[in-house]
């Protein structure tokens, strides 16, 4: 496996990211008590990731803003406008903000990440006293699709792909889903689900959840036109299990076929959370490979199936500020054609992760 | 050229043995080693810091020492410096000094190589006889260096012989299996002038980041980077043209990789531990049932 072709000179760093050890964020739990935890992790240097970047980011504007205001007083008196610009910048208000930042702070999604460089590892969630774990350890990446996802209050939400649930108790995480439906068609990984809901989430919550077992690709029959918000995580060939694995490795000749045909599964599966969601709706595709025909190739082929054959306008939203938001916590590709890659770097190993963002029109 | 030295010593022998030999205490006694010193070659001043050495040993030992090192063709220097920092060298017999010479001069080390290998390693003299033919043993016969090989190498990195065997074996399999590897190319890049683990360091650093590959049976030509310059580039230069990569980005992957060693010790420690404790739950129960 090798992707030197497309990432050129940031191959070697990212298959080197991809032979070592990965790092992990912890997800917190809010539905168990935070405060000694959150305490605990700051001692250790961790932070919340999501939490600082619109810090950082409303630090950095600032700073672009007051070096212009800086520039423009000593041209001076001329108008009034220079003072109020400093001010301006100080005070940001929710509107002036980029919409993934927005949706970062009010996502109550909190995930401590260790620092660039630093290999520090979590020590294994504990249960509170009422036997709810505290933080669920996962790759920190994992969470950038669900907040692209940009869940509103009482939001009909599907998690197509949801096994085995860690974007899924992450959507749970926001507090804010109205129904949450969460499938997968393996019904072995969706034990894991059913685990990972019980030891994180309380009862009356979990019974806002819905647990299936359809192959996704019949919901378009199923549920069309139902959800605000859809989670399309499909299976992929995971190159960070596949570069290391020799036994079962995807990428051996006896499992060509296997490999050929997973974009046309992903692809059956994006047009059905497609076909799932609300007209105005959302849909986020995700993936953990750096493949383009399991990435780009699919939003463009579902895109243009959704116009020729269903006659539905698809809008690919800009998450650009997502990069910038975030760079100091993940390296990003710069060059996707469409949506945005996380790549394993060792600094920074989380991913990889690909994400894009579609709006039905 | 010995014997004229040896019979300098002659005039020092006639200092009561009773007294103990304090420097600059009996002025007899000072100026006459001093003086046998100066013969030999040693200025005023490394003739004091030559009796300064182990005060206590008998003028015979120092001058005997000093001149089985200038015999090597050291210079007074450099011949100082050794017994400097190789304080032991002085308490060894001169027959074994010499012998040890003319057993690496067997090995093929010669005029400057010896003095070099002598300056840099004083524990050739030092090391036990049978530590030294092993680790010669097991170059010429497990690693298959031949004589011409085997003189360069212990001429480029005499440290070599100081070696514990078993890891010297390690590092040699580990270059020739892991890296693919011939001895030519080993004794070019001098490999065993840097620690194994620094080497391990950066050759998994550029195989993970597939800028190197074990070759296969047979195959002859590779694009691996050669040896030469994995060992001889410094750090920031080895990091820059040879890995693509940054100083952070190999610190990380130094920590990261120790980390990863660390544990597969440790679980093969564990692997040990569980056999063992096994053992002793049935000794426990056997002995139990005979008392039952």
């Amino acid at each position: 496996m090798s992707y030197s072709l497309q990432l050129k000179d940031l191959w070697p760093s990212v298959r080197l990211g991809l032979l070592c050890e990965q790092k992990y964020g912890a997800l917190l739990n809010n539905f168990s008590p935070v405060d000694h935890v959150t305490q605990e992790l700051e001692l250790l240097n961790a932070t919340d990731f999501v939490s600082e970047a619109p810090r950082k980011a409303q630090r950095w504007q600032r700073g672009a803003t007051a070096e212009e205001a800086g520039r423009g007083e000593s041209r001076a008196q001329e108008g009034s406008g220079e003072g109020r610009t400093v001010m301006r910048a100080e005070t940001m208000t929710q509107a002036e903000m980029s919409p993934p930042l927005r949706a970062s702070i009010s996502s109550n999604i909190k995930c401590y990440t260790f620092p660039r460089g630093d290999i520090t590892r979590f020590r294994p969630a504990r249960p509170d006293s009422l036997g709810l774990l505290d933080y669920y350890l996962m790759d920190a990446a994992s969470l950038l699709p669900v907040l692209a996802l940009d869940v509103q209050p009482d939001d009909f939400v599907l998690d197509l792909c949801a096994a085995p649930g860690g974007k899924t108790l992450a959507l749970l995480q926001t507090g804010v889903c109205g129904h949450l439906a969460a499938n997968d068609v393996s019904l072995s990984r969706t034990k894991r689900l059913y685990h990972i809901l019980h030891s994180y989430v309380p009862k009356e919550i979990r019974e806002t959840v819905s647990v299936t077992s359809y192959d996704g690709r019949d919901w378009g029959q199923l549920g069309g036109g139902t959800f605000h918000k859809v989670l399309v995580d499909v299976p992929c060939t995971t190159d960070r299990h596949s570069v290391m694995e020799e036994d079962n490795n995807i990428f051996h000749k006896r499992r060509t076929k296997e490999r050929q045909m997973l974009p046309m599964l992903q692809l059956q599966l994006l047009m059905a959370g497609i076909l799932a969601t609300k007209p105005g709706g959302e849909v986020v595709y995700s993936t953990c490979s750096l493949s383009p025909l399991q990435n780009e190739h699919v939003i463009e082929r579902a895109v243009e199936i959704a116009e020729t054959e269903f006659n539905i306008s698809i809008h690919v939203e800009d998450l650009s500020h997502f990069r910038t938001l975030f760079q100091d916590t993940f390296s990003f590709f710069s060059d996707c054609r469409l949506g945005e890659l996380v790549l394993p770097h060792l600094t920074a190993n989380f991913g990889p992760m690909y994400f894009c963002k579609l709006r039905r029109m | 050229m010995a014997g004229r030295l040896l019979s300098g010593c002659g005039r020092a022998a006639a200092v009561p043995r009773a007294l103990p030999a304090a420097p600059g205490l009996c002025p007899r006694r000072g100026c006459g080693e001093a003086a046998a010193l100066r013969a030999m070659g040693f200025s005023e001043e490394q003739a004091r810091r030559l009796l300064g050495l182990q005060p206590r040993l008998g003028p015979q030992r120092r001058e005997a020492a000093a001149a089985q090192l200038l015999l090597l063709g050291l210079s007074a220097e450099a011949a100082l410096g050794l017994l400097e920092r190789s304080p032991r060298l002085l308490r060894m017999p001169t027959e074994q000094l010499q012998e040890r010479a003319g057993e690496l001069r067997r090995l093929g080390l010669d005029g400057g190589q010896l003095q070099r290998a002598v300056s840099r390693c004083p524990q050739l003299f030092t090391l036990p006889r049978r530590r030294m033919a092993a680790a010669v043993r097991l170059l010429r016969e497990r690693c298959l260096f031949t004589a011409e090989q085997l003189r360069e190498v212990l001429g480029t990195c005499p440290a070599v012989l100081l070696e514990e065997p078993r890891l010297l074996h390690h590092h040699f399999q580990y270059a020739y299996f892991r890296m693919g590897v011939q001895q030519k190319e080993m004794v070019k890049a001098r490999l065993f002038r840097m620690p194994f683990a620094e080497l391990r360091n950066r050759h998994i650093f550029l195989e993970r980041r597939g800028l190197y590959q074990t070759p296969h049976k047979g195959q002859t030509q590779t694009s691996n980077p050669k040896l030469k310059d994995i060992l001889q580039l410094p750090e920031k230069d080895f990091l820059a043209s040879l890995a693509h990569s940054t100083p952070e980005e190999y610190e990380v992957f130094k920590k990261l990789l120790a980390r990863e060693e660390k544990e597969e010790e440790g679980e093969e420690e564990d692997r040990d531990v569980l056999y063992a404790e096994e053992d002793e739950d049935v000794d426990s129960k056997g002995s139990k049932r005979a008392q039952e």
